[in-house]
């Protein structure tokens, strides 16, 4: 018999990331349930307030619906791919000793993280364009005014959603734990953040802090360049300090058991 | 040189010292057994040799590899199935071995191994579907999706009816025949008995015994029995010279006779000698379990896991 020191140390290659995301996608997509919130609800929120606002559509120049609510129907979208689902699959998967099946193989169980964030986004995506396609085509919405920049803070925004869902993953015990931390989170943000209305009716120092929370900062932030208006720089600094503080936190947090 | 060796393993876990002192040496081909209660230090043992666990002390090898050191070539040759760990759960059997095996660059056909495993009928069904016995073959064929030359098996059977165990025992046989080494974590007896090779106790995180599991039995000591009726009265001094005989009473015609080696053929041989027909002959002998209280002094808990 010989010994097994000659073999090479072989990393897996492409086929393996390649099976891995497919695995991933396959789990998102068969969670019929974990579909319906972020491509259902942002569409409905969509509809309801372009049934709502048509004949309010502009206001001192600006046109109500890009400013306020396309903005807020793809933030909701990144918010809840990010903050609720993808982290409710981490936590079980950890929970459920699947990360831990993974380290005897040859296989990082790191690789079913960025293959699980690989798939957020690619859910994301999908809740994009059909949020976009539905603002177009049902209420005439133009594209951006300015589409690198909103292409480029929208991306900022959803980092900043992905960084806490993993700073949740990293904090919650269990699957459902990180469901439930997820939508609290979801909601809290959501609601300083102008989901439930413009900020305008919250008491001033709430809406304040709203705006500097990711949720609100990030609708704010893609208004303002589809709507043509200059950034203001509190909101970038807003997201920029979630993505970082939430993935230092995160890395710091996270157990593989 | 050995399949796997451990020598002077230890590993505390803060205040809990979960093994004390280990050494085996599982030979190329064998099914090895490590046998002992909940809490013995099975477990740990195995995550050790697995690369799971980084030991306080001790030095592992497996086919010459050090499992902290060499993971990466380890993951290669070594295949595991752990205790209850969970697969994607939406995914179907197909999905997952065909998954599994493209984390390895060389390894078995996917749709043989779902053959081999006895999951032909079910390869589109979801793992969150399968019965437990089921779900249990689907951990075997990913543990051998890479072609291991050694397996590690976790309480396989643990929570399956007993024909689902019954069917796990013939898929582990196979692969011995095949050429693999198993090592075989349980705390069923009967599973020991039938499948393993060699068998090492462990007993509060050291080794009590290694031995084949009739070793075990025979190193315990324990008397076996033959009760048997006879036909005309039985004379007692046709079993006194035979050695194998320790002692002789009768008691309503039921005559007993214990004693060790191979006393059941002694006992019959003596009796067609000396002419005496024999009625109801019935033959007692310690099982794996009865040698396990002898040699670690204390009942086995079948309560836990």
């Amino acid at each position: 018999m010989t010994t097994a020191d000659t073999l090479p140390a072989r990393r897996p290659g492409p086929r393996a990331w390649l099976a891995l995301i497919a695995a991933e996608a396959r789990m998102v997509a068969r969670d019929t349930a974990g579909l319906v919130i972020p491509l259902g609800l942002p569409l409905l929120i969509l509809v309801m307030n372009g049934l709502g606002t048509a004949d309010t559509a502009v206001v001192d120049g600006v046109n109500v619906f890009e400013r306020y609510v396309l903005p807020l129907v793809l933030v909701i979208v990144i918010a809840t791919v990010g903050v609720v689902n993808m982290p409710s699959f981490l936590a079980y998967y950890r929970k459920a000793h699947l990360l831990r099946r993974l380290a005897v193989t040859p296989a990082h169980p790191g690789m079913i993280l960025t293959a699980q964030l690989a798939v957020s986004a690619a859910q994301s995506a999908v809740g994009v364009a059909l949020g976009v396609g539905a603002a177009m085509t049902l209420f005439g919405v133009g594209l951006p005014a300015r589409p690198w920049t909103a292409l480029g803070v929208f991306a900022l925004a959803a980092l900043a959603m992905y960084a806490i869902g993993m700073l949740v993953a990293a904090l919650a015990p269990t699957g459902n734990a990180a469901a439930a931390i997820g939508l609290v989170l979801f909601f809290a943000l959501g609601a300083t953040g102008g989901m439930f209305g413009s900020t305008d009716s919250l008491p001033r120092p709430l809406a304040a802090v709203g705006e500097a929370l990711p949720f609100g900062a990030a609708v704010q932030a893609v208004g303002r360049a589809w709507s043509g208006l200059p950034q203001e720089p509190g909101h970038l600094i807003a997201l920029a300090v979630a993505v970082l503080v939430s993935s230092a936190l995160a890395v710091r947090c996270f157990r593989w058991e | 040189m050995a399949a796997i060796e451990v020598q002077g393993l230890h590993k505390r876990y803060k205040a809990t010292v979960a093994v004390e002192d280990v050494s085996l040496t599982v030979e190329d081909g064998e099914i090895y057994g490590v046998l002992g209660r909940n809490g013995a230090g099975k477990s740990t043992t195995v995550e050790a040799v697995a690369g799971l666990r980084r030991p306080d002390r001790g030095r592992i090898r497996v086919f010459g590899l050090d499992p902290r050191r060499d993971r990466r070539r380890l993951r290669q040759v070594l295949g595991v199935q752990l205790q209850d760990a969970a697969l994607h759960s939406a995914l179907t059997v197909t999905e997952l071995v065909r998954l599994y095996r493209s984390f390895y660059r060389d390894g078995a056909d996917p749709d043989e191994l779902i053959d081999r495993v006895g999951l032909a009928e079910r390869r589109r069904t979801r793992f969150e579907r399968l019965s437990g016995g089921e779900q249990q073959r689907l951990n075997i064929a990913l543990a051998l999706a890479g072609r291991p030359r050694a397996v590690i098996l976790d309480e396989l059977t643990t929570g399956l009816d007993p024909e689902a165990r019954r069917q796990m025992w013939a898929t582990v046989e196979e692969l011995r025949d095949g050429g693999v080494t198993v090592v075989l974590v349980s705390h069923h007896m009967e599973e020991v008995e039938r499948l393993c090779d060699r068998v090492a106790l462990i007993e509060r995180g050291r080794v009590a015994a290694v031995d084949t599991p009739d070793g075990l039995v025979a190193r315990a000591g324990l008397e076996q029995v033959v009760r048997f009726r006879t036909a005309a009265p039985f004379d007692p001094a046709v079993l006194d010279r035979v050695p194998e005989v320790r002692s002789v009473g009768t008691e309503d015609g039921l005559v007993t006779a214990t004693g060790g080696g191979n006393l059941l053929h002694a006992v019959s041989t003596a009796l067609v000698r000396a002419d005496v027909t024999a009625l109801d002959t019935r033959f007692e002998r310690a099982t794996l379990e009865d040698a396990f209280l002898a040699l670690t002094g204390s009942p086995f808990d079948r309560s836990g896991r």
